[in-house]
């Protein structure tokens, strides 16, 4: 038996003008003694379930489901019967927040308040009672007799967290409780909700946007989406490896866990209005199929505990290269492995970065992965198609490359109409002026200007930073499903190069292609990447999250590559 | 604090200063002078008119043909010695007078007070409680529409209805004339009997004022988070209403009945006059319309320094309710 049980529950919030589906049929359950985090952004319907479980939504909510507690429904009690679960068997510990308490009470009070209605003890048995938990919780008893308004915001919290506690309750729930508290703080309610679930085995729904925080103290997490939970499983598994395309973003843009990329979050919106039927995470997710937009999919059960609703089953997978190898003939004779059985893979909306010292084989790879030279054995699938059968280059939305040299990638002598155009005119693509359009569009993207003066000049007068951004444009007018961009900075200086570099990964956030990023300079990818491939003569010798290789490398390579960084004078490496 | 404390009496005396010149010049700006009163007020009374040498030589005794910045600076030297002049009419200290008038005025105020008050705050509650239910709705509508009639025709009305034809309560005055009681507590039978109506008049003048801050003050308070908190403690509904709602939704109402005094100040003019109550307003009216400079003057200042004093209370007595508020 578990200790709550939630089955398919429904809030919806009527106004006068329209409905807000805050929750949206979501099911789960908390056995006891487990800690369920529930992680989403603002506006996810994760306050919603926790005012739904105490019963406190207003009165405008039409809420249908089922919430039991030990096997008892509980979700259509009137107030009355109600306040019998309140704080002895539910308790909750709001967001702190201004007006969350009683500004003309002192605090003791509040705290003792419950304590003398549901204990049946005498006020001066509460009171002493509330000493103590102020003692638990961290907090000299002398504040009992202060206002809230004379507390700081952490001083706040634990006394909510000490008047969750007072009646000793079977299950509580904790709303956001360290959202606006600093990094100290935090950690320190961190410390005592650890502390506190260790002695006395409290039951614990914790609902955050904060997902290092959950993650930190839960055991298992559900990931809540526009009112439905899109993924579930346990903390290390979600954090580790996420499976469904909201949670590697919100996973992504979570610092804590990305501590050298650069912050980038999931770009659209929820959709609006209540006559969208499909997933609706659909306007956002890089690799919708026409279901997503006609229905919305249910959580499905992917082993290991895990639980995803997602029409592709999660995150697809986009290039698979299997036993890559690739041999130079040297003048002398002998052969030169530059390519040496490689398998790697590249997901939906990934960034792979490809690193290794010069030499090492990464643009033979990644010229075999785009389809200019064949391999000499092994096969590369795109989209479950042959590479080198497919002509993935020609097409739109295939596989495109932009080099490392602007200089000569593109021609002196073409114009950046020209230049631009030409996959266009060579695929017959589009008319004379729908080709404009496109070239055009392509400019915007790439930041570039879009007049005429602009479009007539050749590429020769061009600056490199200039040039290397017609490249990219020349790439991004094939619309790719992926783009392999091979040392692409390399050639440009420091201010250029981190402006190309923000406004590739700008652009692959925004338009959510995946990317294979090959460079050597290691700090460089570390901005951009979520996973690295490390390869040496030839080999991926290690290959992990960005984070993992960078903090925990495990190859003697790897680790030689990140200790070769030349840190600054005031550094010590 | 003791900064504060020394701007806080500047400010005070300030302000008494500005209405204590407002309260003389204001009377002597009107038309006509206390000797050349024409027309009776009450029917009956005896008309009479001075020649032009007798009202020169009485304009000449009260010192009311110097110059007025003169004047201003005497009335000043002996208000601040506690004299606040003699009354041309009734030919005693204004003191006097004030203090023969005032306390009738105080207890019809003060009753109207508490009862608008504590009438205003239950009927507040209950149509907060049954928001959107048919009971709130109509109150409400019930109360609006009374608010807009104005004091002195309701209390014709009252007069007419309670007095006239039921005969349930006196015509007028504060006492029975020439009675005789067997003890206090038939005297103070009788003053009540006297007092019920104009307090009733005055009370229902106010209670829409208050019944619409609790009502709306007390919604708006049941939106706050800490409702939510307290309802989530499983306290109750009356706990929650009583200890949590109404608690923060009286402070509001507490700062109206200190200002409420001086709303009242004015209306007592009109009440006392519709119930020919020998309070402090029907004094005023009388004072005007004979141009008793000194008596006006001495109510006014009366009026100004008890509403001046409630503000001051009410400060104190909000900063004792909201411990956020310091003073």
């Amino acid at each position: 038996m578990s200790l709550l049980k939630i089955n398919y529950l429904k809030c919806h919030y009527l106004t006068d003008i329209n409905t807000v589906r805050a929750v949206d049929g979501i099911s789960f359950e908390i056995e006891e003694g487990e800690i369920l985090g529930i992680v989403g952004e603002s506006g996810s319907g994760k306050t919603t379930v926790a005012l739904g479980i105490m019963g406190l939504l207003p009165e405008n909510t039409a809420i249908s489901g089922e919430i039991l507690y030990r096997d008892e429904v509980i979700s259509s009690l009137p107030e009355s019967g109600m306040d019998r679960f309140r704080w002895k068997d539910i308790a909750i510990v709001f967001q702190n927040g201004l007006d969350v308490m009683n500004p003309v009470m002192k605090v003791g009070v509040q705290v003792t308040e419950p304590m003398i209605k549901h204990l049946d003890i005498s006020p001066e048995n509460a009171r002493s009672k509330c000493a103590d938990l102020f003692r638990t919780v961290g907090l000299d008893p002398k504040w009992m007799d202060s206002y809230p308004h004379q507390l700081s915001g952490g001083m706040r919290q634990r006394v909510l967290l000490a008047m969750a506690l007072s009646c000793d309750p079977k299950l509580l729930i904790l709303d956001e409780v360290t959202s606006a508290l600093d990094a100290f703080t935090r950690k320190e309610i961190r410390d005592l909700l650890v502390d506190l679930q260790k002695k006395n085995g409290y039951t614990m729904l914790m609902i955050s946007h904060d997902i290092t925080f959950v993650s930190s103290v839960a055991s298992r997490i559900a990931v809540m989406y526009s009112g439905r939970v899109v993924e579930t499983g346990p903390v290390r598994d979600i954090l580790v490896s996420p499976r469904h395309p909201y949670t590697r973003g919100l996973v992504h843009s979570t610092p804590d866990i990305f501590v050298y990329k650069d912050l980038w979050g999931i770009p659209g919106d929820v959709p609006a209005g209540d006559e969208f039927k499909g997933c609706s995470f659909s306007p956002r997710c890089t690799q919708k199929i026409d279901i997503c937009n006609k229905a919305s999919p249910v959580l499905m059960p992917v082993g290991g505990g895990r639980e995803i609703a997602c029409h592709r089953g999660g995150i697809a997978g986009l290039l698979e290269a299997k036993n890559l190898s690739f041999r130079y003939l040297l003048p002398n004779g002998e052969y030169l492995k530059a390519v040496d059985n490689v398998n790697l893979e590249v997901m939906e909306g990934e960034v792979l970065a490809v690193v290794g010292q010069t030499g090492s084989g990464k643009s033979t790879l990644a010229h075999i992965l785009a389809n200019v030279i064949r391999p000499e054995c092994g096969e590369v699938l795109f989209m479950d198609g042959n590479v080198s059968g497919g002509n993935y280059g020609n097409r739109v939305n295939g596989v495109q490359i932009v080099f490392q040299d602007p200089f000569s990638s593109t021609s002196n002598r073409f114009t950046v109409l020209d230049a631009i155009k030409e996959p266009l005119y060579i695929n017959k693509i589009g008319s004379n002026g729908d080709r404009l359009q496109m070239v055009k569009n392509a400019l915007e993207l790439v930041r570039l200007p879009t007049t005429d003066n602009f479009l007539g000049k050749y590429c020769g007068e061009l600056s490199g930073g200039q040039r290397q951004r017609v490249a990219l444009a020349r790439a991004m007018v094939m619309e790719p499903k992926l783009l392999i961009a091979d040392e692409i900075t390399s050639a440009l200086d420091v201010s250029t190069s981190a402006n190309v570099l923000r406004l590739l990964k700008g652009l692959q956030n925004r338009r959510g292609f995946s990317m294979i990023y090959i460079s050597h300079d290691l700090s460089l990818t570390l901005k951009i990447a979520d996973r690295i491939a490390v390869m040496n003569s030839g080999k991926i010798v290690e290959m992990g999250n960005s984070h993992d290789v960078m903090l925990s490398p495990s190859d003697e390579y790897t680790k030689r590559l990140v200790g070769s960084r030349i840190g600054l004078c005031c550094h010590n490496h | 604090m003791v900064k504060d404390r020394n701007s806080f009496i500047f400010r005070f005396l300030s302000t008494l200063f500005v209405i204590l010149a407002i309260n003389f010049f204001l009377p002597r700006m009107m038309p006509g002078d206390p000797f050349s009163t024409t027309s009776a007020d009450e029917v009956g009374e005896e008309i009479i008119v001075m020649t032009e040498e007798q009202r020169l030589y009485y304009m000449n005794y009260y010192g009311l043909d110097r110059p007025l910045y003169e004047q201003f600076l005497v009335y000043m030297k002996n208000l601040i010695t506690g004299d606040l002049g003699r009354s041309i009419y009734y030919k005693m200290p204004v003191s006097d007078v004030i203090m023969l008038h005032l306390p009738w005025t105080m207890l019809i105020v003060v009753g109207a007070i508490v009862i608008s008050t504590i009438s205003g705050v239950v009927l507040g509650t209950l149509s907060a409680m049954n928001r959107k239910k048919g009971s709130d709705r109509i109150m409400m509508t019930g109360m609006i529409a009374f608010a807009e009639i104005p004091s002195f025709l309701l209390g014709l009305i009252l007069l007419l209805i309670f007095s006239a034809y039921l005969r349930l309560f006196p015509l007028a005055g504060a006492i029975t004339p020439f009675a005789n009681y067997n003890g206090p507590a038939e005297q103070a039978w009788d003053i009540l009997c006297h007092a019920f109506l104009p307090v009733v008049t005055l009370s229902l003048s106010q209670l829409t004022g208050v019944y619409l801050l609790t009502r709306n003050t007390l919604i708006t308070v049941t939106t706050k988070d800490y409702i939510r908190t307290a309802r989530a403690k499983g306290l109750g509904e009356k706990t929650v209403w009583i200890r949590h709602a109404l608690r923060n939704a009286l402070l509001p109402v507490v700062t109206r009945t200190g200002f409420m005094i001086g709303i009242m100040m004015g209306g007592v003019v009109l009440v006392e006059s519709v119930f020919s109550y020998p309070g402090i307003g029907m004094t005023l009216r009388s004072a005007v319309v004979g141009r008793d400079y000194p008596l006006i003057q001495g109510i006014l200042l009366i009026i100004a320094v008890s509403i001046l004093i409630c503000n001051l209370l009410v400060d104190k007595i909000y900063g004792k309710l909201d411990p956020r508020v310091v003073i």
